[in-house]
């Protein structure tokens, strides 16, 4: 597993001594000196307050990372696992200067944000190179905050320049692409730039593999470009979906001849679906412009080329159904977010989240209604009538529920009207189930601090 | 006040103690009856892996009590548990001069305790000496009761000696005598005296249903199986069950118990019941209409008051016992109304850890059919048909072609899976045609994706 690399609120105190086998580039240590002194001054070290929910209720966690200004007026270019979930963004400058930022968008499928510096005075700034052009073997320095160490330079090359990295779990970036490196990477440079001896930022820090030595990853400059240019202008990148699973065409040939992209899946409720692709079809053109994926390293363009399809219009594909060629029309939606919007209710001690597409898809769910129960409070209402982490909330008394915000009301209404017993209705895997909500006036509060360990109440099977 | 109260508990707990221990004369004239009875099982053990379906070999050794003349030893339940398999066992009697060791068979797990039973085989007749156990029902809370377990192998395992309290007696599920504190794992089988002397039951720990456990407890305490739980396998040692068609019935629904909250909830005036939450797509409650909400009130004429989690588990057991492919008659409340549904009860469809698996040598893996429970555990629809991958052989074709264990296969270059025949056929098919490639289509987890493989034909 490849983990992020933010750092946690502890700083790690261990300080081990590593002699970094740093190459004597023939003659280059100017130039390294030179890339660094351009890139330097628009260094930031990122300190952002996180809200996360955990244990079925919101808390705040400091984390630390790295970025890098990219304008004069104060843009700062950082990892969404870094800023994201935080409003309030501590920056400390290159000149240690404490400056206070504000999050302008995040996109969690590439793993980048955008924050803005309140500052009224210019500030240096780097500029991006062509992640193209870049070639295994070029020298590379990584610059940020290892460890929450603030200021830190380490020397590299580039190891390869399109590294796939699988995209399941909460690491899904299928969008992405990377650059691996063995100049030394550690958690906390996340966020921070990998330049090139020109002094220009082509890659954005992100991944470590973990029990490795030196193998690191950035997203390449060209996709951070685009994503950044998104977030400035709407705040948020869009992305079109049609709800189709790719996969290299050598998973089922090893004939070069043969081009396109293999439908591996499709999620059930999705445009893709209702437009009758197959899993076994090749995706061979899209609009008429070729598609093509031999290797899985070509997967991330491709899934890019479909994302940049307009929203909500219609996109004729073309595919391969055995020998047979067909077009197939449908209309693209845009693409839901990775991780749902989350919402603290307190009073029954629970945290619940958006169905996502993937959830759904997950619990196979014949719709997107319902809400997802993400953690519960040890001792509260809700873990005392085993509702538990995993749980989906489908109806509560007679209310069918469609979505977080309406739950959110109905919510408010029991609590306000201290109903005494609400009913719901919940599916965990398989098994849908009934639990008692026991609204008892003067209830005790959830004990503070606990850890939720009960993941509810096994069904038993008749 | 509450000094006061502790000393005094202590003290009434330290002469409770002190009255009810056994003496030394009793615990002796029992050793002299109990020893040469007690022996020492020794076993193999072949274990696989539930995730990976990796099988490994262990040797272990465990108590055994022999409990008629000619040879039947009763041993913890361990022996019996889901994804192992015993086998080479080996029981010795006797010390030094006097050993004896025979070869044993192990007998069906009685599914109602958490005992194994062992048959000692041996050419000539046995003669053997055993242990005669008293009912084990007038054990009461606080008595000293002994316990005896087999010595470490420095000491020769030889038969030792402990004693302990009767820490609680619990009346339901159903009776059971909890010791007040852990014992050794070399003393769990063994038989258990009172201060009499007389052998009243054997030390006994419960364990879930995964485990081949009872069905109600995983205590994790040891306790006193009293000897009336098991006296019936020793008159009449368990048999193979005959497979007579009418095998263990099924419903196909999962139930809650009707709390008094429920009941409240509902309005209903009614003490217990068994709502069904959950009914399994296919199963004989499916086919007679029974919803997700209905209430059990009736079963086959058997009311049905279930108002805890456990009386969930007395259900099953009715169900169960009811025979398969016998019409039966559930009432149930819909809407708060009664109304009669007539169920033809199915045969409990086989489990997982019973269902076919075949090895394809050729590809380098292990399938298995799809049970119901698997279905239900993975939350597979009934439209995915085909069979799951439970082991991948080191360095295979399969392995090489990036296939993972769990992983269900659908489709073999477009032909559809949904059965061990279908994968025979269509494998018996390719060895004909011998393509150099391969594909699989399989679902891993939600997701469906396709899998080239190269095979390695055997030169014709």
């Amino acid at each position: 597993m490849i983990p992020r690399i933010a750092v946690g609120a502890a700083l790690c105190a261990g300080v081990l001594l590593v002699s970094n086998g740093c190459a004597t580039i023939g003659g280059s240590e100017k130039a390294v000196l030179r890339a660094k002194d351009t890139v330097f001054p628009a260094l930031v070290h990122i300190r952002p307050v996180k809200e996360i929910y955990t244990s079925g209720k919101r808390q705040e966690v400091l984390a630390i990372g790295s970025g890098f200004i990219i304008s004069p007026d104060g843009y700062v270019v950082t990892n969404e696992h870094v800023a994201g979930e935080s409003k309030f963004v501590q920056c400390v400058l290159s000149d240690k200067e404490e400056v206070e930022a504000e999050v302008v968008g995040v996109d969690t499928f590439t793993d980048v944000a955008v924050l803005k510096l309140e500052v009224d005075h210019r500030l240096p700034f780097v500029e991006f190179g062509n992640s193209d052009d870049v070639e295994a073997g070029n020298t590379v320095i990584a610059m940020g905050s290892p460890h929450g160490l603030a200021r830190s330079v380490s020397l590299g090359i580039v190891s390869v320049t399109d590294r796939y990295l699988e995209d399941i779990g909460p690491m899904t970036s299928p969008f992405n692409s990377w650059i691996q490196t063995d100049a030394a990477i550690n958690p906390g440079n996340s966020g921070g730039p990998l330049i090139d001896l020109h002094g220009r930022v082509i890659g954005v820090n992100a991944r470590v593999l973990r029990g490795a030595e030196n193998v690191g990853f950035a997203i390449p400059s060209n996709i951070v470009k685009d994503v950044v240019d998104d977030i400035i202008k709407h705040g948020r990148v869009q992305r079109s979906w049609i709800g189709a699973d790719l996969q290299e065409m050598l998973a089922r040939t090893d004939d070069p001849a043969r081009h396109g992209v293999i439908v591996a899946g499709l999620d059930p409720i999705s445009p893709a679906a209702k437009a009758g692709i197959r899993p076994g079809d090749v995706i061979t053109a899209v609009n008429g412009k070729p598609l093509h994926a031999r290797f899985e390293e070509d997967l991330p363009a491709v899934r890019r080329a479909i994302a940049a399809l307009p929203i909500g219009q219609e996109a004729t594909f073309t595919l391969l159904r055995g020998e047979e060629e067909q077009q197939v029309t449908l209309v693209t939606e845009e693409r839901g977010a990775l991780r749902g919007d989350e919402v603290a209710f307190d009073e029954w001690g629970f945290t619940a989240s958006e169905l996502t597409p993937e959830l759904v898809r997950e619990a196979q769910l014949p719709s997107r209604m319902g809400v997802f129960v993400s953690g519960q409070q040890v001792g509260g209402i809700a873990a005392n009538a085993n509702l538990g982490g995993g749980d989906i909330i489908l109806r509560v008394d007679d209310t069918p529920i469609q979505n977080l915000a309406q739950f959110k009301e109905v919510y408010d209404g029991l609590v306000a009207s201290k109903k005494e017993l609400v009913l719901l209705f919940v599916k965990r895997g398989a098994l849908t189930r009934y639990v008692m909500i026991k609204q008892t006036p003067g209830a005790p509060a959830p004990a503070e601090g606990a850890e939720a360990v009960n993941e509810g109440e096994p069904a038993h099977v008749e | 006040m509450w000094s006061k109260l502790g000393i005094a508990l202590a003290l009434v707990s330290a002469q409770t103690a002190f009255a009810a221990g056994i003496s030394g004369d009793v615990l002796r004239a029992a050793y002299e009856r109990i020893d040469p009875a007690v022996c020492l099982v020794e076993f193999s053990l072949e274990i696989t892996n539930a995730a990976t379906g990796q099988q490994s070999k262990q040797n272990r050794n465990a108590l055994g009590l022999v409990v008629t003349e000619d040879g039947l030893v009763m041993t913890h339940g361990h022996m019996a548990v889901e994804n192992s398999t015993p086998f080479n066992i080996k029981v010795t009697l006797g010390k030094g001069d006097d050993e004896q060791r025979y070869d044993a068979e192990l007998l069906p797990k009685p599914d109602d305790v958490n005992i194994a039973f062992l048959q000692i085989k041996d050419d000539k007749p046995l003669k053997l000496p055993y242990v005669r156990f008293s009912s084990g029902d007038s054990l009461q809370l606080g008595d000293s009761v002994g316990m005896f377990g087999l010595g470490p192998d420095t000491l020769d395992h030889a038969t030792m000696i402990q004693e302990r309290l009767i820490g609680a007696v619990l009346d339901k599920p159903r009776r059971t005598y909890a010791l007040d504190d852990a014992v050794r794992f070399a003393f769990v089988g063994g038989p258990v005296v009172d201060s009499r002397g007389r052998a009243v039951g054997v030390v006994g720990f419960d364990l879930s249903t995964a485990e081949g456990g009872e069905v109600y407890t995983r205590s994790g305490n040891p306790l006193v199986y009293q000897a009336s739980l098991f006296q019936k396998y020793i008159d009449k040692p368990p048999v193979e069950k005959e497979d007579d068609g009418a095998g263990d019935a099924w419903l196909g629904v999962f139930t809650q118990p009707l709390t008094p909250d429920f009941a409240r909830y509902w309005n209903l005036d009614r003490d217990g019941g068994l709502i069904v939450s959950t009914v399994v797509p296919g199963s004989p409650a499916e086919a007679a209409g029974l919803q997700s909400g209905d209430i059990i009130i009736t079963f086959d004429g058997t009311p049905i008051r279930a108002k805890l989690d456990r009386d969930v588990m007395g259900f099953t057991k009715l169900v169960r016992d009811t025979g398969a492919g016998k019409p039966v008659e559930v009432r149930v409340l819909r809407d708060g109304q009664p109304i009669t549904v007539t169920v033809d009860l199915g045969l409990r469809p086989p489990s997982e850890q019973d269902a076919a698996e075949y090895e394809d040598t050729q590809l380098g893996i292990t399938i298995r059919e799809l049970t119901t429970d698997l279905r239900i555990r993975l939350n597979l629809s009934e439209d995915v048909q085909g069979v799951i991958v439970r082991r991948i052989e080191s360095g295979s074709v399969a392995q090489v072609g990036k296939m993972i264990p769990g992983a269900i296969i659908m489709a073999l270059n477009d032909t559809p899976i949904a059965s061990i025949e279908d994968y025979k056929n269509a494998v018996a098919k390719l060895t004909e045609q011998r393509p150099s490639e391969i594909t699989v289509f399989a679902r891993v987890g939600p997701a469906t994706g396709f899998f080239r493989l190269q095979p390695r034909w055997p030169a014709p």
